[in-house]
């Protein structure tokens, strides 16, 4: 069953088209990926589907509902949450602060926004905690968002997504700028969420791509050129020659 | 913390037998202002430069009330509150569309608006003489002309605002504010509508400056055009600045030097506000966070000290 699907979705900026008439069907509990040159249109997309950008045509269906429209601060409250491929945190927070004001929005109520004491939700702490032990970083949650390494601020880029408890992730690059160390890492760790959440994943590196992915999808200015299983899309002559030209040779 | 509060009672204590009690109740009245300013400044991290609006416009009103229909002062500080209120929630609706420079400005020029209004309509706010006559009306019996008892009040009202404060800035609300200061687009994207937090945070703000606004006007029993001018929109973010926008307490000690350095150097020094420049630009360049920053940084350098 299908938990997201975009029909026709367009974003059109002036006389470019960034996203063009993409239609994409995200199965339940699968790992999806988007691949494509840079400038290819994955990142608009993202914001196409987390409401930070309106489109143009088209429709997003989230859950069998259309959402299209849905402005990005109700988002989250839906079940779907995204991460950056440019780390977008609270700098000045502790690593668990960051989690809660996710996890806060998301709770069950809101009763006693202007008194109760932060310390006084247990539930919303509880799944702080989580979302930072999900990715390794419980040990320093009482550190500050600055204070953390580069590799240490992706993962909590990718903590403060799951702290909302979603039901589809959106991955948007997340091992932008990593060593291949910390890259090694991060595709355990996405391959430990894999299952646990249905996934959206933008990525560049290919045996990233190649080795966690369910179905990929290609997109190449602003279409979508083709889509399939890790294995199909390696021998895809069209893909090879918008994107893999260089890799296959 | 214990600490900051035994410090804070005894200022409270103290303070009418250091200076006048007039300026003494001045004191905490501009920071009972700076409080609902720093919700705005130092946690939501929006320069409004219109504080006055909300602060002037509740003096008016509630002056008003007192002097031509003889309103209890209990009734008047209530009214006070929510014509401050109400006042920052039409100006901050307006101006929370808008970021940056457009929202400073925005703050600026409906401040502007109301001063004029303030200006033009005499018959009601006296323009540029100010509206004079506003009484202290006596509550239960007790007399608020006696300056020290109206000290008390004041104190009081002060104590309960920063306790209000206090526990709004430690609330869930107090973190969505921060988190939104710190990064607007991804408060909006873990699932906040940041337009109405900023608005939220106007109106609470804007309440707190319309309690000042009244406290202010039966102080000096009058209304000044001043109280809705740029000058005191400016003065209270400098206060503020001064003491610290990042902490609860910095917009209080920002009030304690700025309403005692007015008072004390004006009469001696007819430009003394050049020294009021003099400690903004220090603060600026190399405090960033105020006195509440100089003074952590002090104990932090003494107990380095004492460690070798």
């Amino acid at each position: 069953m299908e938990i997201l699907e975009t029909k026709n979705l367009t974003k059109a900026f002036g006389a470019l088209t960034a996203v063009n008439a993409v239609s994409l069907a995200i199965e339940a509990g699968s790992l999806h990926s988007i691949i494509g040159p840079n400038g290819a249109g994955k990142t608009t997309l993202f914001n196409l589907l987390t409401g930070t950008f309106q489109p143009t045509s088209g429709r997003i269906i989230f859950d069998q509902k259309e959402i299209t429209g849905t402005p990005a601060s109700r988002i989250a409250h839906l079940g779907l949450a995204r991460s950056y491929q440019r780390t977008t945190v609270f700098p000045a927070f502790s690593l668990f602060d960051n989690v809660w004001v996710a996890a806060f929005a998301t709770g069950k109520s809101w009763k006693g926004l202007l008194y109760r004491e932060i310390d006084s939700y247990s539930e919303v702490a509880e799944r702080a905690n989580l979302a930072l032990r999900d990715v390794g970083l419980e040990d320093k949650s009482k550190q500050l968002a600055r204070e953390i390494s580069h590799g240490e601020q992706r993962q909590l880029e990718l903590a403060i997504a799951l702290a909302a408890a979603p039901r589809v992730l959106l991955l948007d690059e997340p091992a932008a700028g990593l060593s291949p160390e910390e890259t090694r890492k991060m595709v355990a760790l996405v391959r430990a969420l894999k299952g646990r959440y249905t996934i959206v994943l933008i990525e560049h590196k290919m045996d990233i791509i190649m080795s966690v992915s369910d179905r990929i999808s290609v997109m190449h200015f602003g279409s979508l050129i083709a889509e399939g299983t890790p294995a199909e899309i390696q021998k895809n002559p069209e893909v090879r020659r918008a994107y893999l030209g260089g890799v296959a040779a | 913390m214990k600490k900051s509060i035994l410090i804070l009672l005894a200022a409270v204590a103290l303070l009418p037998f250091v200076v006048r009690p007039a300026i003494a109740s001045e004191v905490w009245i501009f920071a009972i202002f700076g409080l609902g300013l720093n919700l705005l400044l130092g946690y939501t991290g929006l320069l409004s430069f219109g504080q006055s609006t909300f602060f002037g416009s509740a003096a008016y009103v509630a002056g008003w009330l007192m002097k031509i229909h003889g309103v209890n002062a209990f009734l008047a500080l209530g009214i006070g509150v929510g014509v401050g209120a109400a006042s920052a929630a039409v100006v901050g609706y307006l101006c929370v569309q808008r970021s940056g420079l457009y929202f400073i400005m925005l703050t600026f020029a409906l401040n502007q608006l109301f001063y004029f209004t303030a200006y033009q309509w005499t018959s009601v706010t006296g323009g540029e003489d100010g509206m004079p006559g506003v009484p202290r009306p006596a509550l239960l019996g007790i007399d608020f002309n006696n300056p020290l008892v109206y000290y008390a009040f004041v104190s009081l009202l002060f104590l309960i605002s920063l306790y209000l404060m206090k526990k709004i800035v430690e609330s869930p609300l107090g973190k969505i504010l921060q988190a939104i200061r710190e990064n607007e687009v991804r408060a909006e994207a873990v699932g906040y509508n940041v337009p109405r937090f900023k608005l939220l945070a106007f109106v609470i703000g804007g309440a707190f400056s319309g309690l000042a606004g009244v406290l202010y006007a039966m102080l000096f029993g009058i209304v000044p055009l001043e109280a809705i001018s740029f000058v005191f929109s400016g003065n209270v973010v400098f206060a503020t600045l001064i003491g610290g926008s990042g902490s609860l307490y910095g917009p209080v000690i920002g009030s304690f030097v700025f309403i005692w350095l007015s008072e004390s150097m004006s009469t001696v020094w007819a430009r003394w506000p050049l020294l009021l420049g003099v400690a903004f630009v220090l603060v600026v360049l190399f405090l960033r966070g105020g006195i509440v920053e100089a003074w952590s940084r002090f104990w932090s350098w003494k107990s380095s000290k004492q460690k070798t």
